[in-house]
């Protein structure tokens, strides 16, 4: 993560130097990721088809959602419901008071209690961690370079004003792709505490790891025809929709072979510290 | 939020640090004047009845610590005569509920069950302790102590998943000093009954 900051203040640095109308492009995007960033808790639950649902409707997932953020001391967030045979789940909200946690029909009935609180655990803790403010802000001058690499090509192109511009892009250009595998790291470092928050929180490492098996193993066999749109919101899923297929590096989730592993180490741990 | 806890959510530590926070079983003795007051002001009186809640974990050592707390339980009710049992409610929930018509009694004997759980290292486990009145109507009003939180909070369903919020705000007022009342709203973590009129360890 200190390297990240680096990156970007080293990056901004080098921006500023440049022309008005790069700085105008960023500000404008600045605006439009910042309203993304207000937005994201209800864009997430509209993208994944969740509904929130209240007490009357799920009574039961109501108060383990109420327990489990009881010891985990948060406010109770909103809790949705996502009709889909996909077993996943995922937290939303840039605030501890306008966060969501969110199930789909599929994970309630593939899993037994323990295990979906081994997961809602693991959403929970996202939330408490504030992982979806720590990933937009990691992203956002990623995003940036991204975009002065797209639109500096495209305007920059025909007239060129000594080099300046060219500059600029290929900084971008560098901080984009150092940024890109950063940030997956970053992501994958953020699974792993919200793993271990939601294992101390239920108490159970052995649960969310049974329920992750269960899951992946379902993961491959069920198409995601419905959920095309939704690679950008594989940060705050219990596993990602698309898995194997990319390098390592370019994960957003550690294996879940790796992640079986260290919660299997942490349930020894609790059982010999008591 | 404080510094130290935004610190602790940017490494991604936040949740595993709150959650293994321990408890503090000793605040549980406040209600045993604010229950004067409950009385002498308001007009409620004990219901007799009171429920410790805990976030249960499946290991031999806790199993152990609970019949731990059984034995101090019954030890304690040849002085006490503080009926007790132990119970999971229907959400998950796992519950120490204890009886005694003497105010008193039940909060010493609440306290035993939370300090006997601390002591056997489980203090981060407990979530509740939940004191029942009633007014003359037979109605019943909750004081709610969050262990995660150090501070109560009034608790009035009407059903099985609506609350009386007016009443709870004239308890906050009345009480609020006399108990460290949890001033955040969004920490009043209701414990719905089964059933209308019944009790939240169902």
């Amino acid at each position: 993560m200190g390297l990240l900051v680096a990156l970007y203040i080293g990056f901004i640095g080098v921006l500023s130097v440049f022309t008005a109308d790069l700085l105008l492009i960023v500000g404008v995007m600045s605006l439009f990721l910042g309203g993304q960033f207000f937005l994201s808790d209800r864009l997430a639950l509209y993208s994944m088809g969740a509904s929130e649902v209240d007490e009357s409707e799920y009574p039961q997932l109501h108060a383990t959602v109420s327990r489990l953020s009881q010891q985990a001391d948060l406010p109770k967030p909103r809790v949705a419901v996502a009709d889909s045979q996909v077993p996943n789940a995922f937290a939303t909200g840039r605030s501890r008071d306008s966060s969501a946690v969110a199930v789909t029909t599929g994970l309630m009935r593939t899993l037994d209690e323990a295990e979906l609180e081994g997961v809602l655990a693991h959403e929970l803790a996202h939330i408490k961690n504030r992982d979806v403010v720590v990933m937009t802000i990691a992203s956002f001058l990623s995003t940036i370079a991204f975009l002065v690499v797209r639109f500096g090509v495209f305007f920059g192109g025909g007239r060129n004003r000594n080099g300046q511009v060219l500059v600029a892009i290929v900084a971008s250009l560098v901080v984009w792709v150092v940024s890109f595998f950063l940030i997956r790291a970053l992501s994958r470092y953020r699974e792993y505490a919200a793993d271990r928050g939601g294992a101390v929180i239920t108490g159970q490492p052995s649960a969310l790891a049974s329920a992750l098996l269960k899951i992946s193993g379902r993961m491959d066999q069920v198409p995601n025809d419905d959920l095309r749109d939704t690679s950008e919101m594989n940060a705050f899923f219990i596993i990602p929709i698309k898995a194997g297929v990319v390098g390592r590096l370019f994960s957003t989730h550690p294996s879940t072979d790796q992640r079986v592993e260290r919660l299997r180490e942490l349930e020894s741990e609790l059982e010999t510290s008591g | 939020m404080s510094l130290l806890d935004s610190i602790k959510s940017v490494f991604g530590v936040g949740a595993e640090s709150a959650a293994s926070r321990s408890g503090d079983p000793e605040d549980l003795f406040g209600m045993s004047t604010a229950y004067l007051t409950m009385e002498a002001d308001l007009g409620y009186s004990s219901a007799g009845d009171a429920g410790l809640l805990f976030n249960g974990v499946d290991s031999s050592e806790f199993r152990q610590a609970v019949e731990e707390v059984e034995s101090i339980l019954e030890a304690g009710a040849k002085d006490t005569g503080t009926e007790f049992e132990v119970r999971d409610d229907p959400r998950g929930g796992e519950w120490v509920v204890l009886h005694d018509p003497d105010f008193e009694d039940l909060v010493t004997s609440v306290h035993f069950a939370a300090d006997q759980l601390a002591e056997a290292g489980f203090g981060s486990r407990l979530l509740s302790g939940v004191f029942s009145f009633e007014d003359a109507d037979g109605r019943s009003v909750y004081w709610i102590y969050s262990f995660r939180r150090g501070a109560y909070y009034p608790f009035v369903p009407t059903g099985t998943n609506t609350q009386d919020t007016s009443t709870q705000v004239k308890l906050e007022s009345v009480l609020d000093g006399e108990l460290t009342v949890e001033s955040d709203k969004s920490y009043w973590y209701p414990l719905w009954p089964e059933t209308p009129g019944g009790d939240p360890w169902g």
